[in-house]
């Protein structure tokens, strides 16, 4: 009797199983990608970035990357075309420690992904977007944080990660954009009154370093201006603060004396970009995309890792 | 309990039944409803479902989408953010409430003459097919919110569009007929609780009133008499011996002759040859003061010679009868006088 009930039991929870159902809690909403869509996101991406490795031409990379990332490496490649160079291809051993994907109702899409590179002992945190229905995913931001650089947890809702608009600072000292605000006017100035909420990270001091180098040089005058650009991905993370990809405009001006002529190393980025050095004035363009961490409740701002590089060089004189 | 569990049974296997049956013949062998073709009268690029519109999950769909003239034609399912994004700055003919078999709103949407890309070129929707004249789709809805997207390719319209729709549970016919058995088992299983149920009842019933009338002859066997044969002879003992609650393998077990049969130990009731031969125990009869130490079920009734004779037993110490003779009877003291009844 009892085995026959237990059959009968079964059976009924079989029977229930793919029944058709009215959903009453319909949202228009979708999961910005699934795991295998991720993998082939990766997959693809190598690919074509070692192919363009080979064929020592950013273009190709213009269909795998885009944005700030897209102007840096591109920027890498045009020096390693103009120096000569052959950069080395992307055949590291590399494993994706984490992916976040969040829920959108409107395309921008785009996922957060951790890709450890056991070679070079770093993480890049790294966010896939795609834009529209009718674009591919292309990786617009690769921040690198050192192997032994905890990255703060996400968190979720509805098992999907949470993002936050870029002005929400609820329960944190600031909102992404105000923090990407006062993170680029203290690497302006020292003496921001933002400085009081920016503790300095290594990443200013390295900057704030090669800028005290440039402004040391025996008739020139140089000018650093930074200008933080919108932040377009934050995610919630576990403590209630947020994770936000911060990209950074920096311009270097050097005003020459006449009879001057500044020029930087052979090999070297700047040199690459002005071959003939800058007599009169010049610019060089730089991007840098950092992650910056805002804890929850009342702690500073600070950043977790950056990737950034020349973009542009200009030859004004 | 037992009762309310036969009856819950039952009640579930018809409806589970009855459930099953109806799927079967609602759905019919291939399992689905067909509707169709309906023609859909625009001039636009594109047919889409609005957001929220379709509200089923777990739904075997099969949508048949076709125009005049071999024209090329698109047809897929996807999600609505991603069919919202596909067309939503293009012309279109926006379905906004379906309600079954065939019922439409529409609205005309204002937009570009044509798309934001190749809809075959895509890589997001959940199922899509493309043809010249005609396009199918047959999918299961997933728990998520999605549209459908009809559209032309190339530079024609959608003029002269019909489409047919399918819409069903995929094995539904088998999961129907599924449905029914398991009903009727159900069924089967509450009939056989309540079955159960009203047999011991019914048992209990013939215990409370059923009387066994036997009769045991000299050698100790017993004989099952009737009720009138049982007037006419002197009652000697009446057992009553109710079946237990608590043993339903046996339910007709109410001719049981064995505890009827088995004589009650007292001494003076062994020798009863025939009920009207039993004498009235004589006071002075039983020797032995000590009342009768264990009964003596083994021991096998004495032979009375005639009915008429009056047979004097004393039971000594250890419980062994003695038969004495009349003239014995002055050395014992009469202690004890049964009531054979």
């Amino acid at each position: 009797m009892r085995r026959l009930l237990l059959v009968l039991t079964c059976s009924l929870a079989l029977a229930a199983c793919a029944v058709p159902h009215h959903r009453d809690d319909v949202s228009v909403s979708k999961s910005a990608a699934r795991q295998a869509e991720v993998t082939e996101v990766f997959d693809r991406y190598r690919e074509v970035r070692n192919s363009a490795i080979e064929l020592l031409d950013p273009k190709p990379l213009s269909t795998v990357e885009t944005d700030a990332v897209l102007a840096i490496d591109t920027g890498s490649f045009e020096v390693s075309q103009r120096l000569a160079q052959k950069q080395e291809g992307d055949t590291a051993d590399i494993e994706v420690t984490d992916v976040e994907t969040p829920r959108f109702d409107t395309y921008p899409l785009w996922f957060f992904a951790v890709v450890r590179d056991k070679a070079l002992g770093v993480n890049r945190v790294q966010i896939f977007e795609r834009s529209s229905s009718v674009e591919p995913w292309l990786l617009s931001a690769s921040p690198e944080t050192l192997g032994e650089t905890a990255i703060p947890a996400i968190r979720h809702s509805s098992g999907a990660a949470l993002p936050v608009a870029a002005d929400d600072g609820r329960g944190m000292s600031m909102s992404a954009q105000d923090a990407a605000a006062a993170y680029a006017s203290v690497l302006a100035d020292p003496d921001a009154p933002e400085a009081a909420t920016i503790p300095d990270d290594s990443f200013i001091k390295q900057m704030r370093a090669t800028a005290a180098t440039n402004s040391a040089l025996d008739g020139v005058q140089f000018k650093q201006t930074w200008e933080a650009q919108d932040v377009q991905y934050a995610l919630r993370t576990s403590d209630g603060g947020a994770l936000a990809f911060v990209t950074l405009l920096r311009q270097d001006t050097y005003a020459v004396e006449d009879g001057l002529t500044i020029t930087w190393p052979e090999g070297s980025p700047q040199q690459a970009f002005l071959s003939q050095g800058i007599a009169g004035s010049g610019t060089l363009t730089y991007l840098h995309q950092v992650l910056l961490y805002i804890p929850g409740g009342r702690g500073d701002p600070r950043a977790l890792g950056q990737y950034g590089g020349v973009v542009s060089g200009e030859d004004n004189s | 309990m037992r009762t309310w569990s036969g009856w819950a049974l039952s009640v579930l296997g018809v409806v589970v039944a009855i459930s099953g049956a109806a799927t079967m013949v609602v759905l019919g062998p291939d399992s689905r409803l067909t509707t169709g073709p309906h023609a859909i009268e625009t001039d636009a690029i594109a047919v889409v479902t609005a957001p929220k519109v379709i509200r089923w999950a777990d739904v075997q769909v099969d949508i048949l989408a076709e125009v005049p003239v071999r024209k090329p034609i698109f047809i897929g399912i996807g999600n609505t953010v991603d069919v919202q994004d596909f067309v939503g700055e293009a012309q279109r003919l926006e379905i906004t409430r379906f309600k079954r078999p065939w019922d439409l709103d529409t609205r005309d949407v204002e937009g570009a003459p044509n798309l934001r890309g190749a809809p075959t070129a895509v890589d997001w929707w959940i199922d899509s097919s493309a043809g010249l004249g005609g396009a199918s789709i047959s999918t299961q809805l997933p728990d998520e919110t999605v549209s459908v997207a009809i559209l032309s390719v190339g530079s024609s319209n959608l003029s002269g569009l019909e489409v047919t729709l399918a819409y069903g549970v995929r094995g539904g016919f088998a999961k129907g007929a599924a449905l029914l058995l398991l009903g009727l088992a159900l069924l089967w299983v509450g009939v056989l609780v309540l079955r159960g149920v009203r047999a011991r009842g019914d048992e209990d019933d013939d215990l409370e009133e059923e009387v066994v009338y036997v009769y045991v002859d000299e050698d100790g066997v017993e004989h099952e008499i009737s009720a009138e044969e049982a007037a006419d002879l002197e009652v000697v003992e009446e057992l009553e011996e109710p079946v237990e609650a608590e043993d339903p393998a046996e339910p007709a077990a109410v001719p049981e002759p064995e505890p009827v049969a088995v004589p009650e130990p007292e001494p003076v009731a062994v020798p009863e040859p025939e009920p009207e031969a039993v004498p009235e125990p004589e006071p002075e009869a039983v020797p032995e003061p000590e009342p009768g130490p264990e009964p003596v079920a083994e021991h096998p009734p004495e032979h009375q010679p005639v009915a008429e004779t009056v047979m004097y037993v004393y039971v000594d110490e250890d419980g062994v009868e003695h038969e004495v003779s009349e003239d014995e009877l002055a050395e014992f003291e009469i202690v004890d006088e049964e009531d054979e009844r």
